[in-house]
């Protein structure tokens, strides 16, 4: 099973001399494709960073980030942003969406950025397959918050990226509607292939993934596979007493 | 990426109304200062007087100087030109003239008197009566058929009466005798419409006979071509430092969107080219709509200056696509500036911000505002420092208001190092609502940058433009007070002669106002008579000294003879009002220049080359109710002696009436704009238990100190301008501004300020909190 990221002694460090603070130290870890990853640990245990540095939106102190095979040390940010464009899709919490552009506009904006086609076919599928076909002309403001989120599903998936990044996709929204977004997660991995690399808090959410990474301090300090809800909780409370 | 910025500007409509509002005020601002400038340019006058001669002969109303560079340069002169009756001969000698008519025209008793030689020019008509053949004989035209003229018997009422002029006519010996300049006429008239070359004459047809006819209206194409490019050039500099402003509030209000477009893989150069587009979008709407609503105001503006009676109300104004068109070009130019500078900026935005759940701001001022800012001061510094050295209005004038705009740009480039310097101090305001203003004070120190640039704008900008007049007036007239020895002054038109013949009368000076050139620039002239002038005028002489004044004498102001680089006993060649050269000796150098001129001239040398030679009287002794009785005498109060720059300060508040409009505009804009944004934040604070009293508390103190320190900078700013003004001007560093005016200033700029935040601020609490914070950003 081939990577679809690598991460080789990635350390990030904010801020300098004395009040220089170590968000990630020396994490190493493969995330083979096809798979459905969720990242958790405690707040400050460095779980965004690591996110931001997987998915090139932050460049790492030392260490080496490969993606899809292309090696992310020394890239440029114009760099950066077309490996992004092509390669990975982001869900964020929230405010996902450009309010000025429909439906279909804010899924293909991506393709449109990077000039490239919009392949019809695939746009249906993936517009079918989140459940938003009769609303592709809506605008943001007139779509519930898991709309929204659906919308941002399909334009992670629209480019057919390495990897599907998620931070707190589900934070927003209430038990019911992040368990729709949840599936529609999994189905990707599952139906389609896709790699999903997720951070969450919700011991809930992790149980949707293949494998849960527990971050502490910077660190992955533990790694579970086949999660259950209560499994991970009870994971996450010792976590929680380690810090103390 | 130009349908990407449609799609969101038609979603974000109250988020670009700042910034299109801006744009539309600055297209009608240039619009309008560019009809006063295309006026200027190739404004006409319909001739009336001379319409009825296809050519007409007359002086060059301009002098003319080869310069050093070999570039011909023509300066409008301040009196008419007159030309020898002479040339008639030899216009007669020209192959196919068939008919000639010369003309002499004057001043009188609120008429424009000629003799009836000229009628024919218009021609006039005769409706009932005779023409003037006896000296006391004169004929009046259609609307003054029952007028009597002291000293004349009306024996006669033309047809016709002109349009905007009273015409009066005299028999054509008596006209000659009345104007005074022997052997000279002011026009001849050539019939049929042939070439017609004379050397020492120019020939006017067509529209250019109205420039002759009326030399007013010249002067005041002149005076809209300085206005038009001063007001013009002030207005482009404030629209940009303006619409930078929106532009940079609104984009720091879509941080978070930017950031989204960045991580989902939009390149800096494609978010640059978006909010680009986004400005041509507004900018093209706002320039065509904006250039409309400028025709308007242009129109309005004429009928001020008409009403103020600094331009003729038969100089017509040019309308014409060109200033529309500049207009809109502007505005597209200074939107696309105002985009290229804010998206430095947004390219920034790091896309990780997207991520977080609150939008983030840069609190580091980044390197090269902090070096363009250093830079406006300097330029700030250097300005202040020429304009410390310059002596004339005309230079002067438009410096003063460039020099207070290059200040107002550092404050805003290094508004957030300021902001923040303001807000860390140790002041705070009681209450809840106090609390929460310094503390989302210190939180927010680039909203308070932004908010602060627009109302030190409004406060440097009008304390500069109204201090500027006040200054000069003020030093003016306390030259004048000081200097006036006379215990009357009288109004133009009561005879010297009759005057002396007062009891008790020690000293009778003639006082006549006009201009001369000197090397093509210009210079304000009192001429004299010299018997008994020490009694009735005090010039602070410093050097030299005025006994034996005569013809070929001059006393020179202290500033002119600087400027001039001239002193006691140089000869200096002059151009009198008419065109007609001079050479005059300096005896006596003075000080008070402002009050009294740059030059004084024996009334004897000036007297035949000016329209009116009538002037004030100062009378030294004598009674008031004496002198009152004498014909034709008017006493004026000490104070109308001093005439020097009040009717031109109206013609200035106007048109610069309009850029502190704008800056209004502006204040309430950008305050609009940042309460508006805040609307979820307001409505949190509700949520968890604020009273509407306590945020609109809140709100109040942010925007007084927001004001306080607005005024504090704007009047910093407009104290050294006016300090640098009035030291080139007056000769001292000390501007005066009157307190009441200046306080009337600080409270408009809070008062607006404060309604700008009060009503969007009810706006944003009126929906039930929970509702707002529901809302989607």
């Amino acid at each position: 099973m081939t990577e679809a990221v690598r991460l080789d002694a990635v350390s990030k460090v904010y801020g300098g001399g004395q009040s220089a603070v170590a968000a990630l130290r020396e994490v190493s870890v493969g995330i083979p494709r096809g798979t459905f990853t969720a990242v958790m640990g405690p707040s400050g245990s460095g779980k965004s960073t690591f996110l931001h540095c997987a998915a090139g939106l932050d460049v790492p102190s030392s260490g080496s980030v490969r993606l899809g095979g292309a090696d992310l040390t020394g890239m440029d940010e114009n760099a950066l942003t077309e490996l992004r464009r092509r390669r990975v899709g982001f869900v964020f919490q929230a405010f996902n969406l450009v309010p000025g552009l429909t439906v279909t506009e804010n899924i293909t904006l991506p393709l449109k950025l990077a000039g490239a086609r919009v392949d019809r076919a695939w746009l249906d599928e993936v517009v079918h397959r989140v459940g938003l076909g009769r609303r592709t002309d809506h605008r943001p403001a007139q779509l519930s918050g898991g709309q929204q989120q659906r919308v941002a599903l399909a334009r992670a998936l629209v480019t057919r990226p390495e990897v599907v990044f998620g931070d707190e996709p589900t934070g927003a929204l209430d038990t019911m509607t992040a368990r729709d977004v949840l599936t529609l997660l999994r189905e990707a991995v599952s139906a389609l292939g896709q790699t999903v690399v997720m951070v969450t808090h919700d011991p809930v959410a992790a149980s949707y993934a293949d494998t849960v990474l527990f971050l502490a301090d910077g660190r992955i300090v533990d790694a579970m596979t086949g999660p259950t809800a209560e499994k991970v909780a009870e994971r996450m409370t010792r976590l929680g007493a380690w810090k103390r | 990426m130009i349908s990407f910025a449609l799609k969101t500007l038609r979603h974000r409509k109250a988020g670009f109304a700042g910034a299109f509002v801006a744009l539309l005020c600055a297209a009608a601002l240039v619009t309008a200062c560019g009809m006063l400038l295309e006026t200027g340019l190739r404004g006409g006058v319909t001739p009336e007087r001379y319409a009825g001669a296809p050519v007409i002969v007359a002086g060059d109303q301009y002098v003319r100087q080869a310069k050093e560079s070999g570039k011909q340069k023509a300066k409008l002169l301040s009196e008419r030109r007159w030309i020898p009756a002479s040339l008639v001969e030899r216009i007669k000698g020209i192959p196919g003239v068939t008919k000639v008519v010369t003309e002499v025209s004057f001043p009188y008793a609120g008429f424009t008197a000629h003799g009836w030689e000229s009628a024919a020019l218009t021609p006039f008509t005769l409706a009932a009566g005779r023409a003037p053949k006896a000296a006391d004989e004169v004929v009046v035209d259609a609307r003054h058929a029952d007028q009597k003229i002291p000293g004349y018997q009306v024996v006669g009422v033309t047809r016709e009466a002109l349009p905007s002029q009273d015409t009066i006519f005299f028999s054509t010996g008596e006209a000659r005798r009345l104007a005074g300049h022997g052997g000279f006429v002011t026009a001849i008239g050539v019939w049929p419409r042939v070439d017609v070359t004379v050397q020492g004459a120019l020939v006017y047809t067509g529209d250019e006979r109205g420039a002759v006819e009326f030399p007013e209206a010249e002067s005041s194409r002149v005076k809209l071509v300085s206005l038009g490019g001063a007001l013009g050039g002030t207005s482009l500099l404030v629209a940009i430092l303006v619409v930078v402003g929106t532009f940079a509030l609104s984009m720091q209000q879509r941080r978070r969107e930017i950031a989204m477009l960045r991580a989902v893989g939009a390149m800096p150069r494609q978010v640059r080219k978006l909010i680009g587009g986004e400005a041509l979008l507004i900018s093209v709407v706002a320039g065509l709509l904006g250039s409309g609503a400028g025709i308007l105001l242009g129109l309005w503006l004429r009928t001020r200056f008409v009403a103020l009676g600094a331009m003729p109300a038969n100089l017509r104004l040019v309308v014409s696509p060109f200033p529309a068109i500049v207009a809109v070009v502007t505005t597209l130019v200074a939107a696309w500036v105002a985009a290229r500078v804010s998206a430095r900026r947004t390219a920034r935005i790091r896309p990780v911000e997207a991520l977080g759940e609150t939008a983030m701001t840069v609190s580091r001022l980044p390197r090269v505002r902090l070096v363009a800012g250093l830079l406006a001061l300097a330029g700030g510094v250097v300005l202040t420092v020429v304009l410390s050295s310059l002596s004339t209005e005309a230079a002067s004038s438009p410096v003063t208001m460039l020099t207070a705009l290059v200040w107002t740009t550092a404050v805003a480039l290094l508004g957030p190092a300021i902001a923040r310097a303001a807000t860390a101090l140790p002041l705070r305001a009681p209450g809840v609502g106090g609390y929460l203003a310094r503390k989302s004070l210190r939180a927010g120190t680039e909203r308070l940058a932004s908010v602060i640039v627009p109302l030190t704008l409004m406060t440097a900008m009008t304390c500069t433009i109204l201090f500027v007049q006040t200054t000069m007036g003020h030093a003016a007239q306390s030259e004048v007070n000081a200097g006036v020895r006379a215990d009357h002054v009288l109004a133009p038109g009561a005879s010297a002669a009759a005057v002396r013949t007062v009891p008790g009368v020690r000293a009778v000076t003639e006082v006549l106002r006009t201009s001369v050139r000197i090397d093509l620039e210009k210079y304000e002239v009192q001429a004299v008579t010299p018997d008994g002038l020490d009694r009735t005028m005090d010039l602070g002489v410093v050097a030299g000294s005025l006994n034996g004044f005569g013809d070929t004498s001059a006393a020179i102001s202290r500033t002119a003879a600087e400027r001039l680089d001239a002193g006691l006993g140089d000869r200096v060649d002059l151009v009198l009002g008419d065109g007609t050269p001079a050479t005059v000796r300096i005896a006596a150098i003075y000080a008070r220049g402002l009050g009294f001129g740059d030059l004084t001239l024996s009334r004897g040398l000036v007297a035949g080359h000016v329209d009116d030679p009538r002037g004030t009287v100062l009378v030294s002794g004598g009674e008031r109710e004496a002198l009152r009785r004498l014909p034709g005498v008017t006493v004026l109060d000490q104070a109308g002696a001093a005439q020097a720059g009040t009717a031109n300060a109206e013609v200035t508040y106007v048109a610069m009436g309009l850029i502190i409009a704008f800056c209004a505009i502006a204040v309430v804009n950008t305050l609009a704009m940042s309460t508006l944004a805040r609307s979820r934040e307001l409505a949190l604070l509700r949520v968890v238990g604020t009273t509407r009293r306590q945020v609109a508390r809140m709100l109040r103190t942010e925007t007084l100190t927001a004001i306080a320190l607005a005024v504090a900078i704007g009047t910093a700013i407009s104290l050294v301008t006016l300090a640098g003004f009035s030291r080139g001007m007056t000769g001292s560093v000390l501007p005066y501004a009157p307190p009441l005016t200046y306080l009337a200033v600080v409270a408009a700029v809070a008062g607006l300020a404060l309604a700008a935040t009060a009503i969007p601020a009810r706006l944003a609490l009126r929906p039930r909190p929970a509702d707002a914070l529901g809302a989607r950003e």
